[in-house]
Parts: structure tokens; sequence; C-alpha cells
């Protein structure tokens, strides 16, 4: 536990007092003002869309997934499927780049069969380093993720629901619409805010992918705390992740709460 | 007629697979082709793969990766194991709060942390490699909690713990030689989960300033490309096939505990 609050508890506690600290170490909330004007203003706005869209498109194909496996596929298959998703969902940095510039870089595997097709995706604005590259790269760990966080809903519904309902001559679409979908959404609703946090906070991709051109929140504390940017206050970025932590925390708070009240209906 | 019926429950789920499969090996397989391309004699060749083999650093790292994460997954075990079988056994009532402390992490975004970590610890912490295992354990605290959790709920510990206290056996003997045992499936996932999430650990290590094989991996990248994305090849697929030996050949759980 000391060693949990140490390395944990404490940093977090220092970091937020901290942030209030003008560069005469007097308290000040001016910090927090700087981190709400442009460019960190964009930064936040950037990465707020990147963790919704994501999620939004990762969400509903992770799910449909994750239900297939879970209710049809063997033991040996779920066990696999669960170990993929884990070191999927962790990709990252580097060698989650090199992939994707392999595959849809300029001379990108993918890009050229594209192009072979007649769609060029090179004609317009497109680059792994702008928005819409950065959203379609980081699919590829939001969508283990998605797998991995929504299958225990898809295991805790029960086959005798889907019974007792046929047996009340329910149809498929019935079971679905007034039973499956219902005890599913809160699950589901909870699985999409965890992935917007884990979009809005992701650093070492969007390190790898971006040049500076796609102002992003991780990337400027990044940059803040390496010196490589100047800045008038010692403490901005501090102020910065003190930002992520409450924005991240309306996000997975609301997750907890959802994980704790299902939790407690799937016992009974 | 059965088995038409098998496979038209199969469908969907090989339909889904099939996209999984071209979704997550496009990238992977592209990738690798640029890696055992020879540019200077044209065709392909595992010369980029050897060159890696062959730099001093990538064992080195490697290495210092491997022990890094050993040492995370150790002080998981020997904080989490322990701690966890008191709570559940004591019924205490600070266990809902550790629960919530076990899951903040997931609430606090990477680079907040690493802002937060090289602010707030004393010199001689921070000249010391040692700390990172520590803030690695910090970050796998949510899964490796969950997964420990579910491990002992499911089992009926209360009287398991008490067998082995009537027996003589002491707090250390109960839990390493009693409760690791029957709960062996979590422990391993937990250790999987730990162990991945360590030795791929970028962010708070480069914002730290710390190397590692990640870390490394970037560096390279400035200047043999082809070389660096060998080695991503292979920091991606030798874990890969390491944990899908261990989750295979581990038996299923032995005891079904009460739902």
């Amino acid at each position: 536990m000391l060693i949990v609050g140490y390395f944990f508890l404490f940093p977090i506690f220092r970091l937020v007092y901290v942030s209030f600290m003008s560069n005469e170490h007097t308290f000040t909330f001016s910090n927090f003002e700087t981190a709400f004007k442009d460019p960190y203003r964009t930064g936040f706005l950037n990465s707020i869309k990147i963790g919704i869209f994501s999620a939004a498109i990762a969400a509903i194909p992770g799910a449909v997934a994750a239900y297939f496996i879970e209710t049809r596929g063997s033991s040996k298959l779920r066990r696999t499927i669960a170990v993929m998703s884990g070191v999927l969902a962790n990709t990252g940095g580097i060698p989650l780049a090199f992939m994707f510039y392999a595959a849809l870089g300029i001379q990108g595997k993918l890009t050229q069969f594209i192009k072979f097709l007649g769609w060029d995706i090179y004609a317009g604005q497109f680059s792994l380093g702008s928005f819409v590259g950065l959203l379609i790269v980081y699919l590829y760990f939001q969508l283990p993720l998605m797998v991995i966080v929504f299958s225990p809903a898809i295991v805790s519904l029960r086959k005798e629901w889907s019974e007792a309902a046929r047996n009340l001559g329910a149809n498929q679409f019935n079971y679905w619409m007034r039973i499956g979908i219902p005890l599913l959404f809160p699950s589901f609703i909870a699985s999409f805010l965890l992935l917007f946090a884990s979009g809005f906070s992701a650093y070492a991709t969007a390190n790898a992918l971006t040049v500076g051109n796609l102002p992003l929140t991780p990337l400027q504390i990044g940059g803040l705390l390496d010196g490589n940017v100047s800045a008038s206050q010692l403490n901005l970025g501090k102020a910065l992740g003190v930002v992520m932590i409450v924005i991240s925390a309306l996000a997975v708070i609301p997750y907890l709460v959802i994980q704790r009240r299902s939790a407690r209906w799937q016992k009974l | 007629m059965a088995k038409a019926m098998k496979l038209r429950q199969q469908f969907p789920l090989v339909i889904t697979l099939l996209l999984l499969t071209l979704f997550v090996f496009i990238p992977m397989i592209s990738a690798f082709e640029y890696s055992i391309r020879t540019p200077l004699e044209g065709g392909y060749g595992w010369t980029h793969y050897l060159w890696a083999i062959r730099e001093e650093e990538f064992f080195h790292y490697i290495f210092r990766s491997g022990w890094l994460a050993g040492v995370t997954v150790l002080i998981t075990l020997i904080i989490l194991v322990p701690t966890m079988t008191w709570l559940h056994v004591s019924k205490s009532p600070v266990r809902p709060v550790i629960d919530g402390i076990s899951l903040l992490p997931l609430v606090i975004p990477v680079v907040a942390f690493a802002v937060g970590a090289q602010i707030s610890f004393p010199e001689f912490v921070q000249n010391t490699v040692f700390e990172l295992p520590f803030l690695y354990f910090v970050l796998s605290l949510p899964y490796a909690y969950r997964s420990l959790d579910i491990g002992l709920n499911s089992i009926p510990l209360k009287t398991i713990t008490e067998a082995a206290r009537s027996s003589g056996a002491n707090w250390i003997k109960t839990i390493s030689t009693v409760i690791i045992p029957v709960i062996r499936s979590s422990v391993m996932a937990t250790i999987a989960l730990t162990f991945a999430l360590s030795i791929g650990e970028y962010t708070l290590t480069v914002l730290l300033h710390w190397d590692t094989f990640p870390t490394w991996v970037t560096y390279v990248a400035q200047d043999n490309i082809l070389g660096a994305i060998a080695i991503s090849m292979m920091s991606l697929i030798i874990p890969f096939l390491i944990l899908t030996t261990i989750t295979l050949f581990i038996p299923e759980r032995s005891i079904q505990g009460r739902k």
C-alpha cells in the first residue's frame, strides 16, 4: 500500500499542487488560463475529437466481433483471441507506425492495391500524420481493446434468457430489441468511454506518426516536459496534465459506475 | 442435417474472424515484406534480421527490458497476492477504497503520470533504473488487480486459508504453496499482462529519459529504417508467440466457482 501511495498517489497530488504554482512559487490560476488558450485549446479539441471518433468507429465492429467470438468460438480460439487482443491493444509507437507506413504509406502495399483499383488516396490531403490517418492507425489498437472490454458483458448474457424469450414467442429480432440490446447497452457505453480515454491519451503512436503538424495534448505535454518547446510558464505542462486527468476522469468514472452496477445484476 | 446447422451457426464467426484477420495482418504482412527486402542486391533476404541480432545493443536492450519486466512481475505478485488475499479473507471495510484506487491508473493519462513522477521523486530515486518497475507496476495495476480479483472470487478462499492455517502453515506458506497454485490461471494471466505491458512501455520510459528496448527501436529508426522495421516485427511476434504458448498449455480452470 505504501508503495502504491508513494509511486502513484504522491506524484498525482504533487502534479495537481504544482500546476497551481507560478514561476515564483506563488499560487496562481494563470497556468490554467494559458492551458485553455491556443495552441493548447486546439490540442485539447483535437485530442477529444480523435478520442471520440476512434472510439465510435471501433465500438460497434468490436462489439459484434466479441459477440460472435464469445458465443460461437471454441475455448481454444477464445483464449488465443484474448492473448492476441492483449498484445495488439498494447501495440503502439514506432512498430505500429511502421506497419501502417508499409501498408498505407505513399509506397504502401494497400495504397498501391487501392490505386490499382482506380483510387489514389494520396491525390487529396491524406497522409498518415493527418487527423484521418491517425484515426485509422488508432483503430488498430482500439478495436482489440473493445473486444477485451466488451467480452465479459457478452459472457454474462445467459442462454436461458434467449430460450425463455423464445418460449414466450419472441423471434430473433424481438429478442435483440427487447432483451439483448437493452442488457448490453450499459456495458457498451462503458466500453465506449474507456476507448475514448485510451484514444484521448495515446502518446507513443501519435509521437511516431505526426511531425508537429497536428496539435494533440499528450504531444504538447511531452514537448514541454522535454524542454523542446519554450514556455514562459514553467508549470504549464503540469496544468495541461491536470486538465487531461479531469477530462479522462469524466469519461472513466461513469465507466466504473456502470461496471459496478452491471456486476451486481450479473451476479444474481 | 446437424452438420448443416452447425455450419450455419459457424458462418458469422468465420466471417468475423476473416475480417479481423485481414485487418490485423495486412499492415503486419506489409511491414514484414519491407523488413525482408534487400535494397542493395534486390530480392529478399534476412539481412536486416541478421544485422539486428549482430548489433551489440540489441541483446543489451532486450536483456534490460526483459529484466525490468521480470522485476515488475515480481513486484506485482509480491505486493498484490498477499494484500488481496488479506482483503478477501478479512472482509475489511477498506476494501472498496482499495478497489477504487486500483482502478485509478485508468483515469490518469500516462503522459500526465510521467510529469507527476518527474517532479515528485527525489534525485536518488530518479537516478536509478529501479524506479521503472515500480511505475510499470502502477500502470498495470488495474489489469493485474482485476484478474487476480476474479481468481480469488472464484475459489472458496476462506475455507482454504483456514484449512492451511490449521494444518500449521504460516501466512507465507499458505500463500505460496496453497493460494497461488489454486488460482494459477489468473496468476498466469496477471504475469502475462504485466510482462507484456512493461516490455512494451514507451511513453513513461522516454519521458523520464530512460533507454529500453522500445525506445532503442525508435533510435535505430533514425538511421536504419529497414533494420528498425525488422526489430519491430520481432518485438511484436515474439511476445505473441510466447503468450499464446503459455495460455494454450495451461489447463483450463479446474475449479468452477460460483457464478
